[in-house]
């Protein structure tokens, strides 16, 4: 989230799109019903926030919602397109923000283009592009800053005239994408478009904000990065970026998710998203330079960029201490430099080639999680080893129970190591909107139950000594690695924390804030965004100033809780917050003010911007300090698939893509199967005639909760939503057994018919069906156990294809194509 | 702090229930009750079924989408939690209490905080009460051998505390408070709805109308009767039937002894007194 | 005026209530009978009169034991008459179950001791020879009297137990259950007297004759109850609930009806074995009270 919980309750306007939020994120989702009850708040007296939900199925979200779009999966970038085009072509877009604050007067390099579905650039044989023409035309000499980290200024019209503006060629781009053609994609009639975009269209004007809420229901697509951006550049056109009742608000997923991605959780990066070097940055000028974002205006202050070494110095020194030195380039060598992707996906693939010994899962259940479980199941059985810390019993740990399983030839050993759950541990939870909120521990271990960091630091404890007695291919990582902690083998999550912050080494005292960390080792920082959590004075997640005392601990009314816990980075609550105010420094809603400078300072929110740098001063920063613009990208080359957002229909889809039907879906997708030199296995829709789609529902926590009996009681076996439609056509009555069946694999399970889901009308007037998936179930937990024969194929990623989005590599869990039957 | 010996009671305020059964979660912890097997019924999201000596709590699904292609603006059928009823039903600790009237141990009992109480170690399940709730509430805890149903949570109330279920409520559709106070937070939540349009919007058990006023009462967004509720002329009390079941009886009692004697003394006089078969005994 | 709507649930009253129901019905209304024949005053009666006193405590027996056994803590069965709650007796006389069961105590009493005086008028416990005694000429009148009145409570309490409450079909019953459940304690009782006096010398063939004549009384009268009940039942809009596969003991409940005047009027009747008839209705009695305590509960 750039902006945090608390805050949903400032917008007039609340998109949902791919996100339930009243079923996964039900606390949450009291500041919906805020917003909406506050009657204070939005168009006229005693009316509140309005609520628009776009959600192929009608949820208990969209039971609370003032509207609900029946969208098809997959084609939310059509709908944000079509409301990029009426805000544009309507000129309802706010003007002063879109000059000063988005790069849409940066002018586009000749030889950019886009045409019959391909940006310039694609290469059709590594399906990838290159990217070196979405880039901005320069002028005059690179700018200042550390080495790396800047380029030749971009030339700029600030009258948005030229066609070679960021703002004409967005113009362009998005004229295709006319009410009629969003409806001929996302199924949406016409008028209801219409209705949904007149609302949105008020939410340009200064004194009018609006939020975009997005989870997985945007992410779990083939083109999940560019859906998010999608919206993202609707909000940048309405000037909602940076205030508070705006945002791009992704709703995160488990509690302590976002605390998770902080701290590297996915392969290709390292702790506060600094990128993983790739083999190639010999040394740690090649990594800066091909990782920090590039100063591409005079104004912009490239924070990020600017201090990309700083973080990354700090981090090693954090990591390998004393070890780490200037003439090591401390300790850079040490990082791997993975030459392949190591996915989620491509590991398994390893795995099925014989290539992995072994996985360690550690609060992960491989087999239920990611698509085409019984591929992965297959992957599982070529594992030499398999260790699983874990409290319970998982799909993994006893993945050779699955149906179809011969356990005899099985030959992976299996060593379950019970592991503590949260509540038997202290340490933070960080939520969506950045709050890292120490939590105590409620209830001591059960059992031999050990904390996950307790058996981590004993494994590496074993390898360090085996090391240190038999030696081995490069040992020094090993050995160099600093554990500075009362019992190295029984770390203390504080301590860690402590050491998250990073301190200062000359003078010993914690770091207070990430700019004054240093590149010449002096300091540390295990994860810079951390920086400033836990100074001398203590640990910050712990505060607890909130509503005991609302007009101390909220002195600017606008929620922001400055002593409650503490939010990344340095307590800031929303982010981009400088873009709240106009030019001068004056809040665009007096009302909802982020930050606001009162001549000698910026007040309000902890400013995201240098505190006494007054707005006028004719070389003050821009306000998107962390890029290298300065500015929001309406236009970007970060993304591998598109400057623009640009609709691909799903891998297996209904129809082919009106927009350029000989180029249906995402160019630069990862295939799963055509990458590891298999055929592809993607279902035809004369085969698997209905669209498909998985998710969450309020009673379960996906796998673990299987294990609650109470929980298990709300929601007690598997199931499907069938569209009562299509459960008429075909015969099947309401709690009927039915198979749902994909090129991939099938369920067996109960029909939930209902009119809540329907048919949406496309292209041609194609009328295609929806079914929705539960994600919840397997052949482990209480009611599978009670019913094994019935439980035997309750796997939801049985079905789902093995196919992702090309950066994150997210698998396409919200897309697909699937026949059912009753039987 | 101590709550007040004033009624206390609910508010549920069903237009912002999400349906995420918290309540009925919540309440099975505090008062341990493990609920009943698991079944899947295929009715909506409900799973539960309804209200009994395992669920004191129990969130209803009432599915009435119409017949539509997507979206419909405020305040038609579809919006703002018309088109799917959820709505957390709880005892209505009635003022006038069903159940109480008829419990024949004086188990059941009306609390200081005006709620309606069934003291388990009073109670002998004789389900009687089962009988006579209008709502379906109580249900006989087979382990036990008693009746039992919500307590409004009396232990946490004398600890000072909120009910469970109130607390666990993510959007406070469930108020919990001094009945008063609610009055008057309920008025103006209808007001609102009313204003914005939702013309089917209704408090429940506000008023005296059905059992002389609710301490737990609602905010419906439908007619009583499609929550399964008894409107206003169904809202009867068992004591009704007192008087005409006894007059009934007595009057056939009456008719039945005169037409007893009758038979016995005309059969007599008609019959031949010669037959004499009598009594082998001496009296 | 619009169906009631009905959305209490069932206290799960089945086989013991049922049991509880058809003896405390055949105690308090042989207990009336007896009385009934005490007042016509014919000597030669007597010995019926001493064989429902003595049928209706038999009766009687099992129905503390069936409630008892009803109960989810039967231990705590006196919790009816001492409240532990406030101290005190437990008596709340709007509510018919506190009430029937202060009744049953009292009830008890009368028929114990009617009981002991016509076994010891038979001759079978001489110890019980002075209360026979006492209980001779008019005291025994005011005594079977009172007794009378608690015996008759027994028999239609019941149905004001039923009716007093929210449940679909009993609580329509309204006031008809009550005498319904009276009439049919008075036939079924005069039924099972005439099994008895069939079997026995001891009593007078003609008393058995106006058993039957009364009897028949009876049956009209709960017929007559059981139309009632069934329209106000139609009116309420409940009445598909007790129809359905209740059918089939409604047909018994009919039979048992028809029992007596078979008996009276066709030949046919009379090659039965003398028991039938008064068997049949008391299938009749068990059935009735069946299927209004089922079938408003399924
Ligand atoms: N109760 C509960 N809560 C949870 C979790 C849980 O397991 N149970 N899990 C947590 C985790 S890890 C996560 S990641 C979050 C996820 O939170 P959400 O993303 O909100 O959860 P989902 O149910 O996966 O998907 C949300 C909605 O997206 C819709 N959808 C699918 N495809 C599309 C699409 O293309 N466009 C649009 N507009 N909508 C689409 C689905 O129908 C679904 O209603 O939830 C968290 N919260
Ligand atoms: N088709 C489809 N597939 C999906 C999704 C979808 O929407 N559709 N959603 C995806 C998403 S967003 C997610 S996040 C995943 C979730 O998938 P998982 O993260 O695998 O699911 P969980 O059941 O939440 O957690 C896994 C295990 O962690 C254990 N655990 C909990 N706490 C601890 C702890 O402190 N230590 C240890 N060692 N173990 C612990 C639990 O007991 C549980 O067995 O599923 C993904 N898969
Ligand atoms: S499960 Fe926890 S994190 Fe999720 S909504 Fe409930 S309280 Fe929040
Ligand atoms: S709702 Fe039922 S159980 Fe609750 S007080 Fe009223 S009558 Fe009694
Ligand atoms: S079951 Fe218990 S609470 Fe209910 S009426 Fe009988 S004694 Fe009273
Ligand atoms: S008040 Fe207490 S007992 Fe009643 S439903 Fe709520 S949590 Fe359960
Ligand atoms: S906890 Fe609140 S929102 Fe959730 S189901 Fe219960 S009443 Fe509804
Ligand atoms: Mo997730």
């Amino acid at each position: 989230m750039t902006n945090h919980w608390r805050d949903i309750k400032h917008a007039d306007l609340i998109l949902i799109n791919g996100a339930n939020p009243a079923e996964a994120h039900p606390v949450g989702f009291q500041w919906f019903v805020k917003a909406k009850l506050d009657p204070t708040k939005g168009p006229g007296s005693g009316g509140g926030a309005k609520i628009v939900h776009a959600d192929p199925r009608y949820t208990r979200t969209s039971a609370l919602a003032d509207m609900y779009l029946r969208i098809r999966t997959g084609t939310d970038v059509a709908y944000f397109g079509g409301l990029i085009n009426y805000v544009l072509q309507n000129k309802l877009y706010h003007e002063d923000y879109v000059k000063n604050y988005t790069n849409a007067s940066f002018i586009v390099k000749q030889g950019f283009d886009f045409k019959d579905g391909l940006f310039s650039g694609y290469n059709a044989s590594t399906r990838s592009y290159d990217t070196s023409t979405w880039t901005y035309e320069t002028e005059g000499a690179a700018l200042d800053g550390p080495a790396g980290s800047t380029q030749a200024p971009a030339k700029r019209d600030k009258t948005l005239q030229d066609p070679r503006t960021v703002f004409q060629l967005l113009v362009k781009h998005y004229s295709r994408y006319t009410p009629e053609m969003v409806s001929s994609i996302t199924g949406i009639p016409v008028d209801q478009f219409m209705q949904v975009a007149k609302l949105v269209g008020e939410m340009g004007k200064p004194d009018k904000v609006m939020t975009i809420v997005y989870a997985v229901g945007l992410t779990h697509h083939t083109t999940g990065g560019q859906l998010i951006r999608s919206a993202a550049l609707l909000q940048l056109l309405l000037g909602n970026m940076g205030r508070p009742g705006g945002g791009m608000n992704a709703e995160r997923g488990h509690a302590n998710i976002q605390g998770n991605t902080d701290h590297a959780i996915s392969w290709e990066i390292l702790p506060g998203y600094l990128r993983i070097p790739a083999p190639g940055q010999k040394n740690l000028d090649g990594y800066v330079a091909a990782s920090a974002p590039k100063k591409s205006d005079p104004n912009s202050w490239n924070f990020f960029g600017t201090n990309y070494r700083n973080f990354m110095v700090s981090l090693l020194k954090a990591w390998y201490g004393a070890k780490a030195t200037k003439d090591n380039e401390y300790a850079y060598d040490f990082i791997p430099k993975p030459a392949v992707n190591s996915s989620w996906m491509s590991i398994y693939d390893q795995a099925l080639k014989g290539k992995m010994e072994g996985v360690i899962l550690s609060g992960m259940t491989a087999t239920s999680i990611g698509p085409d479980s019984n591929q992965v199941l297959q992957a599982l059985t070529k594992l030499k080893w398999l260790v699983v810390f874990d409290a319970f019993p998982t799909t993994s740990s006893e993945f050779w129970r699955a149906p179809g399983m011969d356990a005899a030839k099985i030959n992976t050993e299996v060593f379950m190591l019970p592991a503590t759950h949260w509540i038997e541990k202290d340490g933070s939870f960080v939520n969506s909107g950045r709050w890292s909120q120490w939590k105590e521990q409620v209830l001591p271990p059960d059992g031999d139950a050990r904390h996950d960091h307790w058996i981590t630091a004993d494994i590496f404890d074993r390898v360090k000594t085996l090391y240190r007695n038999q030696g081995g291919k490069f040992p020094d990582p090993i050995m160099a690695m600093t554990l500075d902690y009362k019992d190295p083998k029984k770390p203390e999550l504080d301590e860690i924390a402590k050491e998250i912050n990073g301190k200062d080494l000359s003078t010993g005292s914690q770091m207070t804030s990430f700019a004054n960390l240093k590149a010449d080792g002096t300091t540390t920082a295990g994860d810079w965004i951390y920086t400033g959590s836990y100074p001398d004075a203590g640990n910050l997640m712990k505060r607890r100033n909130g509503v005991q005392n609302i007009q101390q601990n909220d002195p600017t009314g606008m929620g922001f809780f400055p002593q409650w816990a503490w939010s990344w980075p340095l307590n800031r609550r929303v982010m981009y917050n400088r873009a709240s105010a106009d030019l001068d420094g004056k809040p665009w809603d007096p009302k909802r003010p982020g930050i606001q400078w009162n001549g000698t300072t910026w007040v309000g929110d902890v400013p995201d911007y240098p505190a006494t740098m007054n707005p006028k001063d004719p070389a003050a920063w821009l306000p998107f300090i962390m890029n290298g613009e300065g500015v929001g990208r309406l236009f970007s080359n970060s993304m591998l698939d598109g400057p623009f957002p640009e609709h691909y229909e799903p891998y297996e889809a209904p129809i082919a893509n009106p927009l350029h039907p000989q180029q249906s879906e995402d160019p630069v997708a990862f295939l799963y199967d055509q990458a590891a030199g298999r055929p592809n296995r993607f279902g035809k829709v004369d085969k698997y005639p209905y669209v498909a789609t998985s998710y969450r529902l309020t009673e379960h926590e996906h796998y673990i909760t299987q294990q609650v009996p109470l929980l298990v009681g709300l929601q007690p076996q598997a199931f499907v939503e069938v569209p009562q439609e299509l459960a008429d056509e075909k015969g099947i009555k309401n709690g009927d057994r039915v198979r749902v069946s994909s090129e991939r694999g099938k369920l067996e399970v109960s029909a939930l018919v209902t009119k809540r889901l329907g048919p949406v009308t496309l292209a041609g007037n194609k009328k295609v069906y929806q079914i929705g998936i539960p994600i919840h179930w397997g052949f482990i937990g209480v009611s599978a156990e009670q019913n094994p024969e019935r439980s035997k194929y309750w796997l939801a990623n049985a079905l789902t294809p093995m196919v992702g989005d090309v950066g994150a590599r997210t698998p396409e869990f919200k897309a697909f194509l699937v026949n059912i039957e009753k039987f | 702090m101590a709550w007040q010996e004033k009624p206390l009671g609910f508010f549920t305020d069903t237009s912002i229930c999400i349906g995420c059964k918290a309540c009925e979660v919540a309440c099975k912890e505090w008062n341990e009750l493990p609920g009943n097997a698991a079944k899947f019924t295929a009715d909506s999201f409900d799973n539960t079924g309804q209200l009994d000596a395992q669920n004191w709590r129990h969130v209803q699904f009432i599915e009435q989408v119409p017949d539509n292609t997507g979206m419909v603006v405020t305040p038609t059928p579809i919006a703002g939690g018309q088109a799917w009823l959820m709505m957390s039903d709880v005892c209505k600790h009635c003022k006038n209490a069903s159940c109480l009237e008829v419990c024949p141990t004086n188990a059941l009992m009306r609390t200081e905080f005006d709620t309606v109480y069934i003291q388990n170690d009073v109670c002998n399940g004789c389900r009687n009460c089962i009988s006579a709730c209008p709502y379906g509430v109580i249900g006989f805890n087979e382990d036990k051998g008693i009746a039992q149903k919500c307590t409004l949570c009396y232990d946490r109330l004398q600890g000072g505390l909120q009910p469970a279920c109130a607390k666990a409520c993510p959007t406070e559709s469930i108020k919990f408070g001094y009945v008063e106070d609610l009055h008057a937070v309920a008025d103006q939540r209808l007001a609102t709805l009313k204003a914005a349009g939702y013309q089917k919007a209704q408090l429940y058990g506000r008023d005296d109308k059905v059992y002389g006023g609710l301490n737990a009462f609602f905010l419906l967004m439908d007619k009583p009767e499609v929550y399964k509720l008894p409107n206003e002329a169904n809202a009867t009390l068992p004591s009704r039937n007192n008087l005409p079941g006894y007059v009934g009886g007595v009057a056939t009692a009456v008719i039945g002894l005169v037409a007893g004697l009758l038979a016995f003394r005309n059969g007599r006089m008609n019959g031949n007194g010669a037959n004499n078969t009598t009594t082998t005994n001496t009296r | 005026m619009p169906p009631a709507e009905h959305f209490a649930a069932a206290p799960e009253w089945q086989w013991w209530i049922l049991g509880y129901f058809f003896f405390g019905g055949i105690a308090g209304g042989s207990y009336a009978l007896g009385t009934l024949l005490r007042f016509a005053g014919d000597p030669r009666d007597e010995g019926a009169a001493r064989i429902a006193f003595i049928a209706s405590f038999l009766a009687l027996i099992p129905c503390p034991v069936f409630l008892t056994l009803d109960l989810g803590q039967p231990l705590r069965f006196w919790h009816m008459l001492v409240d532990t709650s406030e101290g005190g007796v437990a008596f709340k006389p709007w509510s018919p179950m506190s009430l029937g069961s202060w009744a049953l105590l009292l009830f008890g009493l009368f028929s114990f001791v009617s009981f002991l005086a016509a076994v010891a008028d038979v001759g079978w416990f001489r110890a019980a020879s002075p209360i026979a005694r006492i209980l001779r000429g008019g005291a025994g009148l005011v005594w079977s009297a009172v007794g009378t009145v608690f015996g008759l409570f027994i028999c239609a309490y019941t149905g004001v137990l039923l009716a007093v409450s929210n449940q679909p079909v009993w609580s329509d019953g309204g006031w008809a259950l009550g005498g319904m459940f009276l009439a049919s304690a008075l036939s079924g009782s005069a039924a099972l007297l005439l099994l008895v006096a069939r079997s026995r010398r001891d009593v007078d063939a003609d008393t058995a004759n106006r058993l039957e004549a009364a009897d028949r009384y009876f049956v009209i009268l709960e017929a007559l109850l059981i139309a009632i009940f069934l329209v106000t039942v139609a009116v309420a809009g409940t009445i598909g609930k007790v129809l359905g596969v209740w059918i089939v003991l409604w047909l018994v409940v009919a039979l048992g009806l028809l029992a007596p005047f078979a008996m009276a009027r066709w030949d046919v009747a009379r090659r039965w074995p003398p028991v039938a008839a008064p068997l049949l209705a008391l299938l009749g009695v068990l059935a009735l009270r069946a299927v209004v305590i089922f079938s408003a509960q399924s």
